[in-house]
């Protein structure tokens, strides 16, 4: 078995005696006190997560414009410089090959954050439609960083963000924090506000002490997974993948079909011609039961769907959960049934925004 | 820290003997700690028939399942309420308020396959070994 990969934060969080899971390779913290005080120290103040994990990956030259918007379902070059949009990159087929926030940092300067996962699929994606341009410059920059995700209503109260505060959600600016040189946009996956924060891995330490100061509470994952889940906000592999298309996945949003040519836009305008059959759902159970990804969504007794995301929600103290259901039931207030330990358990379909009061992405 | 007087099973569940062939159930610190936070759990009913080391219940906690198993044979006698309506009391007090069941042992010398606290803690030190292996 190959070593599990280590974020430059490895080492002080095995000092904090986190409990570590191997995530995707990666070895991290899926708590390091307890998901339930560290969700609700994310929705009350601030806590912080070592998102380093995630793809960054930086496209420069005089074509990387043209290459993105060639690859991505929203238009890049109408995002302006320090801005962030959030996008798919398609397959021919319509099938979603990852999520992706996108950053125009600079004159033909982008940095693309996608998933930690199928990075190999992924680049070779890339490299396939690049085609050795030498205009287009894709450089991993994901080692020798350190990516820190800042999160809560508090987080405009601290101190060393200052230089950073004017920035409207989902944008993006080189900035100081204290005297460590950063890139900081306003984005996040917990649906408060809150800042990502980019910079050299050495500085990797001072900057999580410098939060550390302030009391913004160290995060692992298992908070990060509730609180994406409460806010709505799906997760590629679980809640969309290859074989699911935007339309039905409720991101139709994120798919410019006015724009120019891009890859999977021939695929993804005949399935909204024709509609889809299957659409994604936000459920919540009736009573005090979990239910949780792989379980089976029943109607009546019959089968007719799967869990993709599920689990407990603190800020509500229910069970809550997304999956995909044939599109005659996917209305609000419609009564499903997920199966749990061999029993139908009965649930309702609900807003996928299951908790509304913190910031989202979505516009 | 794992009180001498309960018995204890491989599966990180306790019985406390009690007089009248009776026990009172709950999971380990280290079951709880391993769980993180508790917040539903599947009890057997009062009535109920459990049988030594077989699943009488499920343990929900935010990050997972995790099958309850039987210490001993019997019937559920009573239900902790309490912890029914505050699942975190396991891992606030998992040997006291957080208890889960009281049984009417069937055969008490069942006790006897299970663990003290002097064997079961040197049982949890091996498991931490592995883990850091």
């Amino acid at each position: 078995m190959e070593p599990l990969k280590k974020t430059p934060l490895n080492e002080v969080q095995h000092e904090l005696k986190a409990r570590m899971v191997d995530f995707g390779g990666w070895d991290l913290p899926v708590w390091y006190t307890s998901i339930l005080a560290e969700h609700k120290a994310v929705r009350s103040r601030a806590g912080m997560f070592d998102v380093s994990h995630m793809g960054r990956l930086w496209l420069t030259g005089r074509k990387a414009e043209a290459f993105l918007d060639r690859l991505l379902t929203k238009s890049v070059p109408r995002l302006e410089i320090g801005h962030a949009q959030l996008c798919l990159l398609c397959l021919e087929d319509g099938g979603i090959l990852d999520d992706l926030v996108v950053y125009h940092v600079g004159i033909e300067r982008y940095l693309v954050v996608w998933n930690a996962a199928n990075t190999e699929q992924k680049l070779e994606w890339l490299f396939r439609w690049s085609s050795s341009d030498p205009d287009i410059v894709i450089k991993d920059s994901s080692s020798n960083t350190v990516m820190l995700a800042v999160q809560g209503p508090a987080v405009c109260q601290l101190k060393n963000l200052e230089d950073a505060f004017p920035s409207p959600r989902f944008g993006i600016a080189q900035a100081k924090i204290g005297n460590l040189s950063a890139l900081v946009a306003r984005t996040g996956y917990t649906g408060e506000d809150g800042f990502e924060i980019i910079t050299d891995a050495a500085n990797a330490l001072p900057l999580w002490e410098s939060f550390i100061k302030q009391g913004v509470k160290p995060c692992g994952l298992g908070a990060r997974d509730s609180l994406r889940l409460e806010a709505g906000m799906m997760l590629y592999g679980h809640d969309m993948d290859t074989n699911t298309n935007p339309f039905e996945a409720g991101l139709g949003w994120l798919v410019d079909l006015e724009k120019g040519d891009f890859i999977g836009k021939n695929a993804l305008l005949e399935i909204k011609r024709r509609g889809v059959n299957r659409k994604l759902v936000g459920f919540q159970m009736n009573g005090r039961e979990i239910a949780r990804s792989g379980y089976r969504i029943l109607k009546s007794g019959q089968e007719v769907g799967q869990v993709t995301s599920g689990g407990y929600a603190p800020s509500l103290g229910i069970g809550i959960g997304l999956g995909y259901v044939p599109i005659e039931l996917a209305t609000i207030g419609s009564e499903i049934e997920i199966m749990i330990h061999n029993k139908p358990v009965p649930a309702h379909i609900v807003s996928k925004r299951f908790y509304k009061k913190g910031a989202s992405n979505e516009p | 820290m794992n009180p001498k007087e309960y018995k204890y099973t491989q599966e990180h569940e306790w019985i406390c003997p009690e007089p009248g062939n009776k026990g009172k159930v709950g999971i380990t610190d280290f079951a709880q700690s391993e769980l993180g936070d508790v917040v539903y759990l599947d009890l057997p009913s009062p009535g109920t028939q459990v049988e030594q080391f077989k699943k009488m219940g499920e343990i929900e906690s935010v990050k997972a399942v995790s099958d309850l198993f039987a210490p001993a044979s019997g019937q559920v006698l009573e239900v902790n309420q309490a912890v029914i309506d505050e699942p975190g009391l396991v891992n606030h007090d998992p040997y006291g308020d957080g208890w889960l069941v009281r049984l009417e042992l069937s055969n008490p010398s069942e006790l006897d396959a299970l663990m003290g606290s002097d064997k079961y803690d040197e049982f949890i030190a091996q498991l931490g070994e592995e883990d850091s292996e």
